[in-house]
């Protein structure tokens, strides 16, 4: 049963990656066939826009959209891995690093021709890994500041021959300030082109060699000693992240690439287990994004898509920061607030045995007075809790001669007898094996009462050869009492539930 | 005539300048338990990676059942040390343990049917078939260990690597992992394991291998635990050679 | 086309000899604001490098930018102050946020700063663009910085001396303030980044240390920024300190390198701009870059070169 889950989940991931490709080699070619210069997205009228986007009529705007949809699905996929690595910052670094090669791609073709630049900007990026690891391997400099030399090193001459170019004759025309911030509606369809087949390139590689990359990342010691050759899949790795890198250069910017490779791979980290399934929802995450951030440039005249993109995938980060079910911030503090009020009411309960065990359980309620007592605390602050104990329906509070009694039920004495019983036996367990001294138990015994589960207590019985009392003489409740607390039914109208220990 | 599964000659790392490893020169024979006993820093791990290739020699070659380690890398179980993975990486028990199988498969093909249940074996030789589908992060230290041994299981390999798989388990796993060495031994399989508790370490193995930057001594555990020779392995004597050693790298 | 025809001939009476004969003041200023900008976050870089930092500072020199957008917004003026504090706040708040993420998830530092500072740039590119006709920046001076206005500014008599414009001024005292600080708690910033098991034994608590040492990063880094803009304060922090530290292995003569690689990648930073006709903060860490390639092929004890022959 459990493998053919494991294998439907991990075969599912791959026909998605597969088949989500071909759809996308589809989409391109359409987009193709149609293509044409966006440069009338000049109007202005907002609810125009909306119905210009949603129709989908225009061509252009699918050309933009299928180029943010890929950026994202790319970046998505290359980012999980990098993610994983904890390669976040070379995915930063790269990005940088390529703007000297858009300059020189720029200068060696004489204009913007996304093939020169594309080969530039993979050059250049790959230099700057390379020169990453070299000054790692042979310099003391630790990797955070060869990453930020080879950023800011490759980022001040890309900037000054960016500045060249455009002080040069036609350089009004480069538009090559679109690489720092990003301009989806720039895109020609033949950058678009580009970004597919980058795309689909990924995907494949990712699908056909999925058990190297994971192992790789995993752990790279163990690939080579399986015979991979894990070198190889860095670096291919690599590769396809400065692929990944340069064809978002367009869209989104230098300065926010490693945005969309880090963010929506975190986001989906946040919210699953499992590789593959962090793949694919970083994948939609990342599509997501691109496509938000597409909309909404889409809508101001003037709205840059590459940030709003980011914003779109930081949100969809912050929601799963603090709503994830597992790694979430508010369900952890939630699951926090529930032990906390469970340890809350297993002392307010255990408080109530301690109190009938000293009038040898006679006599059903306990007063609320003898209850603050024994608690030693202020009877408002007592009955605070005895209120969380009757609203958690473990007892009732009822009027005996005036004064206010607590009764607790069958449930509410289950929990009691449990609660002392694993304090008593932990107790009797660290001063007969663990040979502490019999005043020195009780405040550890208070912790681990909380948490000892059925099967630790039955062992801890079995190993104390089923004890009937602690170190300070008093009765262990046994499985029995507890089985008997189950079984009792009630009388009609009558408070119940009550047994003493060994009776 | 049976070929050796485990030789090496003049093997010699270093780590930049500086050596970590001199000429080691051993012949391991088949179907043996065998432990790599040796101070901090005698270079033990760095000896199972050399061999595997994980890091590259400076001198000297392995062989792996009479060819290199390339040829026959199927036949080599390795049980890394705990620390060097990520333990929040998500996967879950059985992915890792699959990772075993990767070695044997095509360079496309993703494992199938007979990997899986191979898999389930192994995990349930080492008690954590129930924990197959947890993510890797919520075991504890113990259960970790028997994760990476379940791995190398499922490699079924003919000789096995194993870099201190007692360090920071509980007594019930250190009990289990000896009886599945045990067990693998009395099947023809040869088990190199890396171990710093010497009391344990005259109980658990047939053969030491005692290391301090080179080979002091190996052979038959009745042999080779004597006094002279473990004060020679973790005495005072090579801090000579390690100074050199530093003398080399700074020069 | 080749822009290779549009490089100016060198002619070293024109780049070299001419701006001081004949530009005066506005070079001077322009190569003492640049020398002071590098040289207080390459002392501060030191330690930031050493502490293995270094991607803080990039982290910082980014979110920079909402935080000055946010005070414009809030306040309509474009005073230094404002400025000053909403950059500041936002630096803090970097700081804050990735340490938020990291502490209360399984994200890891490096993924948390990414996303925190991307994030952060993103809005504020996003102000810029939305109020983009109220603002008066724009996105050159985040990427390149304006030093080349420097002089433009007011300017403040100094001891009644001589006119120094407020920018260069406010520098001077940020570079001097860095100095003064690191000198005063040299002390504490070497224990605490060496050994902070033993800062906490003898009394120096390295918290105090690491936010300090923040603060002052923040500081520093927003008052570069309008010189040199968002990215290159990166390559302002690590590469002297890294240069330095090839050439000796002493954090006093490390951090005195420091001082002289900025004055040096200064005066020849303003010089190729000059020459090139180029960003002049971009020349200047193109020269800050070659010096560390130099040091790394030639230093005498830990080069390439040396490394090589005694193979």
């Amino acid at each position: 049963m459990m493998s053919v889950s494991c294998k439907t989940g991990y075969m599912n991931g791959y026909r998605f990656l597969i088949r989500f490709g071909l759809i996308l080699t589809v989409l391109t070619l359409a987009a193709n066939a149609r293509a044409a210069k966006i440069s009338d997205l000049e109007s202005i009228e907002f609810g125009e826009q909306l119905v210009r986007f949603f129709s989908m009529e225009d061509e252009l705007l699918r050309t933009v959209l299928l180029g943010s949809l890929c950026l994202g699905l790319c970046c998505g996929l290359l980012g999980s891995f990098i993610v994983v690595r904890k390669l976040s910052l070379v995915g930063d670094a790269l990005s940088h690093a390529v703007l000297p090669g858009v300059a020189i791609g720029f200068i060696v073709a004489g204009h913007k021709d996304p093939l020169a630049i594309f080969i530039g900007a993979i050059v250049a990026g790959l230099a700057g890994t390379v020169l990453v690891n070299l000054i790692k391997s042979t310099t003391h400099i630790k990797e955070d500041s060869s990453l930020g030399m080879v950023l800011a090193g490759f980022y001040g001459l890309g900037i000054v021959l960016i500045t060249m170019v455009q002080k040069a004759s036609i350089g009004n025309k480069a538009g090559l300030d679109k690489f720092l911030f990003g301009q989806v509606a720039a895109l020609s369809s033949k950058e678009v082109t580009i970004m597919a087949v980058i795309t689909v390139l990924s995907l494949v590689v990712i699908g056909l060699f999925y058990k190297q990359f994971l192992v790789g990342s995993f752990d790279a010691a163990y690939s080579k000693a399986l015979g991979i050759p894990a070198q190889f899949f860095h670096y291919l790795l690599m590769l396809l992240l400065a692929f990944a890198v340069v064809i978002s250069l367009q869209a989104v910017g230098a300065v926010l690439v490693s945005a969309m490779l880090i963010i929506p791979a975190s986001s989906a980290y946040l919210l699953t287990d499992r590789m593959h399934r962090m793949l694919i929802l970083s994948c939609l995450f990342g599509m997501g994004s691109g496509a938000m951030g597409a909309f909404f440039s889409f809508l101001g005249p003037n709205l840059p898509t590459g940030p709003l993109m980011v914003i779109a995938a930081s949100t969809v980060f912050a929601a799963s920061f603090f709503l994830s079910p597992k790694h979430g911030l508010v369900s952890r503090w939630l699951r926090f607030r529930d032990r906390t009020r469970r340890i809350r009411n297993e002392n307010t309960v255990k408080a109530i045995y301690h109190v009938r065990e000293k009038n040898y359980f006679e006599g059903e309620g306990v007063d609320i007075d003898a209850l603050a007592a024994r608690l030693k605390e202020t009877r408002k602050a007592t009955l605070l809790r005895v209120k969380f104990l009757t609203d958690a329906n473990l007892g009732d509070v009822k009027e005996v001669d005036g004064n206010k009694n607590i009764f607790l039920n069958p449930e509410g004495w289950l929990m009691a007898c449990t609660v002392v019983r694993n304090h008593r036996l932990w107790e009797l367990y660290l001063t007969n094996e663990a040979e502490f001294e019999a005043d020195h138990v009780h405040e550890d015994a208070e912790k681990i009462e909380h948490m000892l589960g059925e099967e630790t207590v039955r062992q801890l019985e079995r190993l104390l050869d089923f004890p009937r009392k602690d170190p300070h003489g008093k009765l262990i409740p046994s499985l029995a009492d507890l089985q008997r607390t189950l079984t009792h039914s009630p009388r009609k109208n009558e408070p119940s539930g009550y047994r003493m220990p060994h009776s | 005539m049976e070929t050796i599964p485990l030789e090496t000659h003049d093997l010699t790392v270093a780590y930049g300048k500086k050596p970590v490893l001199y000429g080691v020169d051993v012949q391991v024979p088949k179907g043996k338990l065998i432990g790599i006993i040796g101070p901090n820093g005698a270079g033990k791990s760095t000896l199972i990676k050399a061999i595997m290739g994980v890091i590259p020699l400076t001198s000297g070659w392995v062989k792996i059942f009479d060819k290199p380690f390339k040829a026959n890398a199927k036949r080599v179980g390795y049980v890394p040390q705990r620390e060097t993975v990520d333990w929040d990486f998500p996967v879950s028990v059985m992915d890792v343990v699959l990772m075993g199988r990767y070695g044997r498969l095509g360079w496309f093909s993703r494992p199938g049917k007979k990997d899986r249940e191979i898999a389930r074996q192994s995990l349930d030789k080492v008690g954590m078939l129930p924990f197959a589908d947890r993510q890797i992060s919520n075991l504890s230290g113990g259960q970790q260990q028997r994760v990476f041994l379940a791995r190398a299981l499922a490699q079924q390999s003919d000789l096995y690597l194993m870099d201190e798989p007692f360090v920071g388990v509980d007594a019930a796993t250190e009990a289990a992992i000896i009886a599945i060495m045990k067990e693998l031994k009395e099947q023809g399989k040869t088990i190199l394991v890396v171990h710093h508790d010497l009391p344990t370490a005259k109980k658990y193995f047939d053969m030491l291998l005692l290391l301090n930057m080179r080979v002091v001594a190996f052979g038959p555990t009745s042999e080779v635990f004597t006094n002279e020779l473990l004060q020679k392995t973790y005495g005072g004597r090579l801090t000579i050679l390690s100074e050199v050693a530093d003398a080399i790298r700074t020069q | 086309m080749n822009i290779f025809q549009n490089i100016p001939p060198f002619d070293f009476h024109e780049v070299f000899v001419m701006p001081w004969t004949e530009f005066g003041d506005v070079f001077i200023w322009i190569f003492v604001m640049g020398f002071l900008v590098t040289a207080a976050c390459g002392m501060l870089g030191s330690f930031i490098v050493w502490r293995q930092m270094a991607l803080v500072g990039d982290a910082i020199s980014h979110s920079v930018l909402p935080g000055i957008v946010v005070a414009f917004l809030l306040t309509q003026s474009r005073g230094t102050l404002p400025m000053f504090f909403g950059a500041l706040v936002a630096g803090i708040l970097t700081t804050t946020l990735i340490e938020f993420i990291h502490t209360k998830s399984r994200v890891k530092t490096d993924a948390a700063l990414g996303i925190v500072f991307t994030t952060l740039f993103a809005i504020g590119v996003v102000l810029i663009s939305m109020y983009g006709e109220n603002v008066d920046l724009d996105t050159d001076c985040v990427l390149y910085g304006e030093i080349e206005y420097v002089s433009q500014d007011l300017t403040v008599s100094l001891f009644g001396l001589f006119d120094v414009p407020v920018q260069v001024a406010r520098m001077g005292a940020v570079a001097f303030c860095v100095m003064l600080l690191i000198v005063f708690f040299y002390k504490q910033l070497l224990v605490s980044s060496f050994d902070p098991g033993l800062a906490r034994s003898i009394g120096i608590n390295p918290a105090i240390v690491h936010h300090g040492l923040m603060l002052l990063l923040s500081i520093t880094v927003v008052s570069a920024f309008e010189a040199v803009g968002a990215i290159l304060v990166i390559a302002m922090l690590i590469f002297p300190a890294t240069t330095a530290s090839m050439l000796s292995d002493r954090m006093p003569i490390i951090l005195g390198l420091t001082v002289v690689i900025s004055a040096i990648s200064s005066l020849l930073g303003v010089h190729l701009a000059l020459w090139l006709d180029v960003s002049t903060a971009g020349a200047m860490s193109v020269v800050v870059s070659t010096l560390f390639g130099l040091a790394w092929m030639f230093s005498p004890n830990r080069g390439l070169l040396v490394l090589a022959m005694r193979r």
